[in-house]
């Protein structure tokens, strides 16, 4: 019985997911976002099978050549085919980017939501806990955990994974205060309800709008962190192909060879490019301060 | 309204733009290569191309050609900051650049390599080959204006023995003594016939006053005896040298510059541009790919003569597989040396199967028993050794980029024979961390500032040496290679090292790859300076025009 009026109280309107789209829609630096992402995601499945050579090709006679018909992006040092290896290292980009965010969500996302909701002492621990990673510069910290654990993609993940957690956290215990001082919270532990039900079934779904917006924004700083790392060698490790490593690489014949590290540079542009566009417009769509915000604009003009 | 959110997109752009330049302009603070921490013999000259940091140009003064001071003086641009000037404690190949101008050692290498006279003029050696006696040059000076004596000699040597980083060249020395003012006696445990590259061939032996250790000024204000005194150092000068109006070869009207200035250009192509304007007269190296072009340009010198050093990499015999000397010879078979030479060194090197160049005429021995990319010879050794399947844990360093270069191309090249190579590129003090536990199936680095053949061979492949860090174990190669430290008959002492280089080869202990050349660049109006094959860098008779 009380399970019941429990699911009444807690149930949304269903139109919100569509309002949601709808106003995302409306946003055409977010369409060209979404758009961008869906073509980086085919080429990052797709991408050894798209590419027209093999990344691994070294052809020292045709080395340094320009683009062209032949190589589109034009040859490096080693005479291998740029294009391909752009192409082939979205996938790492992306999933470094997923995996290393995912991480932060999954970790982050609980102690948010332990620390808001139960306050006290457990609260200030883990807030205390993810002020100390918080002080540190994102990529001096990665380089740090990079450092101890040794260069290598999978350690990139969980550097990048760990330099992120704390934002996270705190997200989500800002809004998890926020959410549960609402009547239909109070209610629900009036009639009996659980902490874990509470958290899963009332707070969880209310705080998402906040983490939704936070996770796209992520994913491109993540992105953009990756590059770094392997523009500084602690990433991926050659011969694969990274952004953040070609575009070192060509530093050093940037006189004779510039589209070394314009085309791998253009590729990280797009990419966090994409993810921020797709990050605001959610941010828009869901955040309703910012929505009365931009309705009342609207009106105004 | 529109326009404003417009705007304000923009500037969110601009700041990920600037996050992203952030990002890899912080990092680059913390990569750089640390030149302190580089193991006492094995470093390499770092190489211009490799230098970490952006655009942090040195002002170079734009009104050299105008003040008639100044116009005597040479501009020398360097790739890296020396980390310090004592010469017995650095093995930054920046500080020597400058310290080479400085300090003089008891002997030194002529440019065909041969040990010619220095601060000692002469000297004789006993019947048994133990007793080497010195005779100093008369009226030798300091820059502090205190005459050189023997005792000075003896004090830097014992200084380099108890703290400096080259004490171990004194390995057969039993003792140094001054009898009096001008005479150096060194006894040995054993004849030592190159003794003379030991203790003299670069000016990591330089001799040095007592006082400017005693007053600890020695690390940041040399006081040496060569053709240059020190004046100062400052992020905006540089290094400012003066000409020693007391050099011991003044009457040769030597040294004929007034002054050096060397300026540090850490960005490859801004030293390049530096150098094509004329802000600058000379530069320490060219990037490999720029040589071509630069070399037909009006108004510039390329010099260039092959070098000492020499690249290789090495498989580490205390893991199986590598133990198998026919998986090392397969490997040896499989890579194509020219190949990685062109594609590292844009063809300014040449490949060599064995250590000693060419260009080292006295202890050069022509020997290549491998193929060139000999696929089919290299599977048959794996077929033999019943290996498949093999994959290579190979460790280089960002640090001397040629070498992730050169493992990416071996990497190609034995997937031919189904070898699989994964590179691990760390910092180069990981990397001597790494080398020096054996955390690697192969690791790849170079050798520079060879001579002679002890030091080519024994502390790589002695299975006592410091540097066998792949275990490379035979005891022929072992007493051929201490029957070469004592030996005092030339031709003897080539016919053995000729047989341990033979042996070290056929059983690739080390794997060669090729000696690079030595590069510098200079403007026309420079004369009197030349490249030379141990990189020394000397301006005592270079002048201006």
């Amino acid at each position: 019985m009380s399970d019941h009026l429990d699911d009444r109280l807690a149930a949304k309107p269903v139109s919100r997911t569509r309002e949601t789209l709808q106003t995302l829609m409306a946003n055409k630096l977010a369409v060209a976002g979404l758009i961008a992402l869906t073509i980086l995601v085919f080429v990052g499945i797709f991408g050894e099978t798209i590419a027209p050579y093999g990344i691994n090709e070294i052809d020292i006679p045709n080395r340094l050549t320009g683009p062209s018909g032949t190589h589109w992006f034009g040859t490096d040092d080693l005479g291998r085919d740029v294009f391909s290896r752009v192409i082939v290292a979205a996938r790492v980009s992306l999933q470094v980017g997923f995996i290393a965010v995912g991480f932060a969500l999954v970790v982050g996302v609980p102690i948010g939501l332990v620390a808001g909701y139960y306050r006290g002492g457990i609260d200030s621990f883990l807030m205390r806990m993810m002020d100390v990673l918080f002080s540190f510069p994102a990529i001096l910290l990665a380089i740090a955990i990079l450092a101890v654990l040794g260069p290598g993609v999978g350690n990139a993940m969980i550097a990048i994974g760990l330099v992120y957690t704390p934002i996270f956290a705190r997200i989500t215990r800002g809004s998890v205060l926020v959410v549960s001082e609402e009547v239909y919270v109070r209610a629900a532990r009036s009639i009996g309800a659980g902490n874990r039900r509470i958290i899963a079934r009332h707070i969880l779904p209310n705080v998402m709008a906040p983490i939704i917006v936070q996770t796209t924004l992520s994913l491109a700083f993540a992105i953009l962190s990756e590059a770094a790392l392997s523009f500084l060698g602690l990433g991926v490790q050659p011969p694969n192909p990274a952004w953040g490593r070609m575009l070192a690489e060509g530093r050093n014949f940037f006189q004779q060879a510039p589209w070394m590290g314009i085309f791998p540079g253009l590729a990280i542009l797009v990419t966090v490019m994409a993810f921020n566009f797709v990050g605001d417009g959610l941010r828009d769509a869901l955040d309703p301060k910012q929505k009365s915000v931009i309705e009342s604009r609207g009106q105004s003009v | 309204m529109r326009k404003a959110r417009t705007r304000w997109r923009i500037a969110i752009l601009i700041l990920v733009l600037a996050l992203a330049a952030a990002a890899c302009s912080e990092g680059e603070s913390v990569d750089v290569g640390d030149e302190t921490t580089a193991a006492p013999a094995e470093t390499t000259e770092a190489p211009a191309e490799t230098t970490e940091a952006p655009a942090e140009t040195t002002e170079a003064p734009a009104e050299t050609t105008e003040a008639p001071a100044a116009a005597n003086i040479l501009i020398a641009a360097q790739g890296s900051e020396p980390d310090q000037l004592d010469p017995h404690m650095t093995s930054a190949y920046a500080s020597f650049q400058v310290l080479e101008n400085v300090y003089d050692t008891l002997v030194q290498p002529a440019a065909d390599l041969s040990m010619e006279p220095a601060l000692a003029e002469s000297w004789v050696i006993s019947d048994d080959n133990l007793t080497w006696t010195f005779t100093l040059r008369d009226g030798v000076k300091f820059h502090n204006g205190r005459d050189l004596v023997a005792d000075d000699v003896v004090y830097s040597f014992e200084r380099i023995i108890a703290e400096g980083l080259n004490g171990w060249r004194f390995g057969s020395v039993e003792s140094v003594t001054a009898p009096d003012d001008s005479t150096v006696v060194i006894t040995l445990t054993r004849p030592s016939p190159n003794l003379l590259v030991s203790i003299a061939g670069f000016k990591g032996m330089a001799i040095i006053p007592k006082e400017i250790v005693d007053d600890g000024s020695i690390g940041t204000s040399p006081v040496g005896t060569g053709p240059f005194r020190f004046v100062s150092q400052s992020p905006d000068e540089g290094i400012v040298l003066e000409k020693n109006p007391d050099y011991w070869r003044a009457s040769e009207g030597l040294p004929k510059l007034d002054g050096i200035r060397f300026v540090q250009i850490p960005d490859a192509g801004t030293k390049l541009t530096a150098l094509r304007t004329g802000e600058v007269h000379w530069i320490d190296a060219v990037p490999p790919q720029d040589i071509e072009s630069l070399s037909g340009e009006a108004g510039v010198t390329v010099g260039r003569v092959p070098g000492g050093d020499y690249h290789y990499f090495a498989l580490n015999q205390n893991r199986t597989p590598f133990d198998d000397v026919r998986v090392r010879q397969a490997i040896a078979h499989a890579i194509n040396r020219e190949e990685i030479t062109e594609a590292a060194q844009f063809g300014a090197a040449t490949a060599n199967q064995t250590a000693i160049p060419a260009s080292n005429a006295a202890w050069y021995y022509s020997y290549a028993p491998f193929g060139s990319g000999d696929t089919a010879t290299a599977q048959g050794l794996l077929d033999d050794a019943g290996v498949s399947g093999l994959t290579i844990d190979f460790l280089v360093t960002s640090d001397f980029p040629e070498t992730v270069t050169q493992a990416q191309v071996i990497a190609a090249e034995l997937a031919a024979v189904g070898v699989t190579v994964e590179i691990t590129d760390v910092d180069f003090s990981t990397w001597l961390d790494m080398e020096a536990n054996g955390e690697f199936d192969a690791f790849m680095l170079s050798w520079i500032g060879n001579i002679d053949p002890d030091d080519f061979y024994y502390a790589q492949h002695h299975s006592e040496g410091g540097f066998n860090f792949q275990g490379y174990s035979n005891s022929e190669v072992d007493s051929l290679l201490d029957a070469g430290r004592v030996e005092t008959d030339q031709a003897a002492r080539k016919a053995l090292y000729d047989q341990a280089a033979q042996i070290i080869v056929d059983e690739a202990s080390y794997i060669y790859l090729y000696n690079p050349d030595n590069i510098n660049a200079w403007r026309d109006e420079v004369g009197g300076y030349m490249t030379r094959g141990d990189n020394a860098i000397r301006f005592e008779e270079t002048f201006l025009q």
